[in-house]
């Protein structure tokens, strides 16, 4: 009769993360959960964006925050590209949300001065004007509305954007996320 | 009847008129008053939700608060705005210094949240405001052998414990109205999978092949049109169907709910805005209207 492998406590394997970068996340709100994760990569099977690019995998990401990558994770551009969608949320067996996670690792690099360009600009854009459109909103859509029976003006206010930039945005350019 | 004071957020207005026009004649003939809200600004969605969790609740807390001045629920018709609005009001609603920080920044203004409003999508409106019943006395023309694919929304759905307006693995409401109008809904694999449209910013190239497995999966179940409850799904749904090697292909019209109901309630095409859809509706509307 064949004796069982030998399981046991391991006292060989020791599991150190590089850094408390788990820890960092889940003092933060949203990514309080981030430690429940089992790492059976449901997330990344139910993931629309890691079905069309291979550099895409959910359930990687969580792996690498919970093995301390801080440095490595932030400075990626990956955790900008989980569309908030939700699917893995809804499947996740564990109650984590990775939207939230993505936008607590987000934030935590925005500190840091890393935002990948379109976000940057756009954020820009937004404190500027009050609203995204401004810039293609013309005679024409003016025209378009009244032939609809709308009011041909949209009517946003441009000035409370610019107390939300002073008080939260008057840090200066930063380094930006780079490409993978 | 209910009143709501109208959330368009940016795109509607500018990228998608044709839905607020006919979010309005709908909601008006089915007795639901709206007024516009003025002042607003943009909710903060995605861009700076992503990049400052401060930033993003005064953004939308400060929407919240101006539907307080008309002390009027708000109705928003774009799954970003609403599932923005939503989660700032159940960030406020239980975080004190949170609202403590946001009613800061609002006060120059004259403004507070104190939480008395709620946030409404339009799905909610015509579910729990409207009720089935009340539309069903109101179809004056149904549709007949029209087959239609309901889209819902991955923010209009998601997360249900936050936004509370259908079930998020099973959503019917949507096709409750396709059926009450007389037309089919049609199930199609992947129906609460996202359209792309959130990846459009980062990974242009991505967001495509995302809209399009959702094209092709509909057009698997032979149908006449997909019908919407999104500013930004139904722009990308119908934008995807013009990229390359679409071009080969019939295309899918792609029409919002109000637009889809308002023949069926004998609301004349063009006060819905019917030819401001890039892919006409004609063939959706021929068993009602002549378009």
């Amino acid at each position: 009769m064949m004796s069982e492998p030998e399981h046991g406590p391991e006292k060989d394997v020791e599991y150190h993360p590089n850094s408390r970068f788990s820890q960092e996340i889940a003092a933060e709100p949203g990514g309080e959960y981030i430690r429940k994760c089992i790492q059976c990569g449901l997330c990344t099977a139910s993931c629309m964006v890691a079905n069309y690019t291979d550099k895409y995998r959910p359930r990687r990401i969580i792996q690498k925050i919970l093995l301390g990558e801080r440095e490595q994770v932030l400075a990626s551009e990956l955790p900008w590209l989980c569309m908030t969608c939700r699917l893995c949320e809804e499947r996740c067996q564990e109650g984590v949300s990775l939207a939230e996670i993505f936008h607590v690792v987000r934030d935590i690099a925005a500190r840091e001065g890393r935002v990948p360009k379109v976000f940057k600009d756009t954020v820009n854009q937004v404190l500027k004007d009050g609203w995204l459109l401004k810039d293609a909103f013309s005679d024409f859509i003016q025209d378009d509305r009244t032939d609809l029976g709308l009011n041909p003006e949209v009517n946003f206010d441009g000035e409370f954007v610019k107390k939300v930039k002073k008080r939260y945005f008057e840090q200066g350019d930063k380094e930006e996320v780079k490409d993978e | 009847m209910k009143e709501f004071v109208l959330y368009t957020g940016c795109t509607a207005p500018v990228r998608l008129p044709q839905y607020e026009a006919s979010v309005k004649v709908v909601l008006d003939k089915l007795g639901v008053k709206i007024v516009d809200m003025k002042g607003a600004n943009c909710c903060g969605a995605q861009y700076v939700e992503s990049v400052n969790r401060h930033a993003f609740a005064a953004m939308s807390g400060r929407i919240l608060a101006l539907a307080e001045t008309y002390d009027r629920d708000i109705l928003a018709i774009c799954g970003a705005c609403s599932g923005s609005l939503k989660w700032i009001k159940h960030s406020l609603d239980n975080d004190w210094k949170l609202k403590d920080e946001v009613n800061r920044i609002l006060a120059d203004e004259g403004l507070e949240y104190t939480g008395k409003i709620q946030v409404k999508h339009l799905l909610q409106v015509f579910h729990e405001d409207i009720g089935y019943d009340a539309i069903k006395e109101a179809i004056v023309k149904p549709y007949s052998a029209v087959r239609l694919a309901a889209h819902y929304g991955c923010h209009v759905t998601r997360p249900y414990d936050i936004v509370r307006v259908d079930d998020p693995e099973n959503p019917t409401i949507i096709d409750h109205l396709i059926e009450i109008a007389g037309a089919t809904a049609v199930d199609y694999t992947g129906k609460t999978r996202c359209c792309g449209g959130p990846m459009l910013a980062m990974d242009q190239e991505v967001a495509t092949k995302i809209g399009m497995d959702k094209i092709r999966n509909i057009r698997a179940e032979n149908v006449d049109g997909i019908v919407t409850a999104c500013v930004f799904c139904d722009i990308q749904l119908t934008q995807v169907q013009f990229g390359e090697g679409a071009q080969d292909e019939s295309r899918i019209p792609v029409l919002t709910l109000p637009q889809f109901l308002g023949p069926a309630l004998g609301i004349e095409p063009s006060r819905l805005g019917i030819g401001y859809n890039k892919i006409s509706p004609s063939r959706v509307f021929a068993s009602v209207v002549e378009v």
